[in-house]
């Protein structure tokens, strides 16, 4: 009965599993902000750095298949507690008034689905290149991939634009809440600390979201371009 | 003064409740809540109709026993109290005020604004205990606790068992309620011989009972008439994750689940 998968199994161990998997997938949102942010540098950098990831395939497949499993665990386990949450109070209050629980940490679910469906189109918009027509796979004078003029060409659409915005204010909302969250639910706590791991989320948040609204709005605005 | 109260009736258990609409009349500000609860049963006996039923017992804060969600808060809109402290001075003349039961799956009404907490008393009979035989109280500072230790001991021990974090939180989980319990044991030396066994057998206890679990939201700690930290919720989470590197791979001990929750 003690044995460690069986402790995972309750609901504690459940989060656990999330907070932990969740925070995996925070630092690759960080690495991927910081790595996107080389558009500044201009073409030249920014397609050097694409080849740099595509040059590792073993590094860049064992990155993919670890963060899919994360995002898998993460995923399975949101639904299940939010099903045994859901389940847990059978007649709503008429009358609710919360005093101290954020807009964002009761909003896990819907801004975890808007992530969801963002990352889903994400991937489809700029990995598998099956969203938008009239992208076309370039290269640019080095002979390299021009993910550059991709990417580009992609935010001046303003279609594309909004809904990577959108994409951006769930990442935010979620990452707002989880990270604080997840040092709690992994028992830290510590009274000259505790101020530092509230302010946690929302300077994950805010550092992230700001970095990826900077290079969006960046190219839809013209300041860098093709 | 005078107010419009929206009350939840329900027969029984099994009966379909809903908000009735009553006038609360003469109410003098120096009333408590549940005073003003009383003069209002007092109206409705004497037309012979059935009087609301709500919990209490001690009317002075420690017994944990009054509940009502009130406004949409547990226990009122006043911090750090229980519905039995609370004064009608509180609110303005006329308000309305929608009194509603606890309300969770673990919890079931029993009628009106009466729900059944014996969930928490299961989950403190699956391990809120110590089972070591003490003795007769210890002469002071036989056993040396430090003052770091004890004050946070009791500040955990405060916890009156009423439910309300159940009752606030969005998920209906009582992290709080099982936090100061396993905390306030596992921080004395009496406790700590069954911590790991203690907070394993709790937390499998609220799972059964069909609590949800806990979303950091914190909105139990807003609510707690004894202001409870969620810093015991962090260690309630250490505890568990403990018990888990200390005791895998030890052999298996059956372990029967309590009766009572079967
Ligand atoms: C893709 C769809 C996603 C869904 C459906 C989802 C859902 C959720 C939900 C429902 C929670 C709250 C659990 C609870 O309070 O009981 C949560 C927590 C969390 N999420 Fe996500 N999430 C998603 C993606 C992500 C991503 C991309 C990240 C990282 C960037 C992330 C990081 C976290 C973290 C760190 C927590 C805190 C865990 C804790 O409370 O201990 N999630 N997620
Ligand atoms: S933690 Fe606070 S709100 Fe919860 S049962 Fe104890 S006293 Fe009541
Ligand atoms: S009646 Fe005892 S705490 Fe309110």
């Amino acid at each position: 009965m003690a044995l460690p998968s069986n402790h995972f199994r309750s609901s504690v161990g459940s989060k656990v599993v999330m907070a932990l998997s969740g925070l995996g997938l925070v630092i690759y949102v960080i690495l991927h902000m910081l790595g996107n942010l080389q558009v500044f540098q201009g073409s030249h950098a920014f397609n050097g750095y694409a080849v740099f990831l595509r040059d590792m395939p073993i590094l860049l497949w064992t990155a993919r298949i670890g963060l899919l499993s994360l995002a898998a665990f993460h995923i399975v386990l949101a639904i299940q507690l939010t099903l045994r949450n859901r389940h847990a109070r059978p007649v709503a209050y008429a009358v609710r008034e919360y005093r101290q629980a954020s807009f964002s940490s009761r909003t896990m679910a819907a801004s975890g689905f808007v992530l969801l469906f963002f990352i889903i189109f994400h991937l489809f918009h700029l990995t598998a290149d099956m969203i938008d027509p009239s992208s076309v796979d370039r290269l640019d004078v080095e002979g390299h991939r021009d993910v550059y003029g991709k990417l580009v060409h992609a935010f001046q659409n303003p279609f594309i634009m909004a809904l990577y915005l959108a994409g951006q204010l769930g990442l935010g909302l979620h990452l707002n809440h989880a990270v604080t969250s997840s040092l709690q639910t992994l028992g830290f706590e510590y009274v000259a600390f505790n101020r530092l791991f509230k302010a946690a989320g929302p300077t994950v948040a805010l550092v992230v979201v700001l970095g990826n609204v900077a290079i969006i709005l960046a190219v839809f605005l013209g300041i860098v371009h093709g | 003064m005078k107010f419009t109260l929206n009350i939840w009736r329900q027969k029984g258990p099994d009966e379909r409740g809903r908000l009735v609409t009553y006038e609360a009349r003469d109410v003098s500000s120096g009333m408590s809540f549940l005073e003003m609860l009383d003069s209002v049963n007092q109206g409705l006996i004497a037309k012979g109709e059935e009087p609301v039923a709500f919990e209490q017992d001690c009317r002075e804060g420690i017994c944990g026993s009054c509940s009502l969600v009130i406004n949409g808060i547990p226990h009122g809109p006043d911090r750090g109290i229980t519905t039995c402290q609370l004064y009608m001075r509180r609110f303005p003349d006329g308000a309305v005020i929608t009194i509603e039961p606890w309300r969770a799956r673990a919890f079931p009404i029993i009628k009106d604004l009466v729900v059944d907490r014996r969930a928490l008393d299961r989950i403190m009979q699956a391990g809120g205990y110590i089972s070591v035989h003490t003795g007769g109280a210890v002469d002071g500072n036989v056993l040396l606790i430090s003052k770091d230790q004890a004050e946070t001991a009791m500040d955990a021990a405060a916890c009156i068992g009423c439910g309300a974090c159940v009752a606030a939180c969005k998920n209906a989980s009582p992290a709080l309620f099982v936090g100061a319990k396993v905390s306030h044991l596992a921080l004395l030396p009496q406790g700590k011989p069954e911590r790991t066994s203690r907070v394993k057998a709790m937390l499998e206890a609220v799972d059964r009972e069909g609590f949800g679990s806990c979303g950091n939201q914190n909105e139990c700690e807003a609510v707690c008439p004894k202001r409870i930290s969620v810093r015991f919720i962090a260690t309630l989470n250490r505890e568990y994750l403990w018990s888990g590197v200390v005791e895998s791979g030890l052999p298996a001990e059956p372990e029967s689940p309590h009766a009572e929750s079967a």
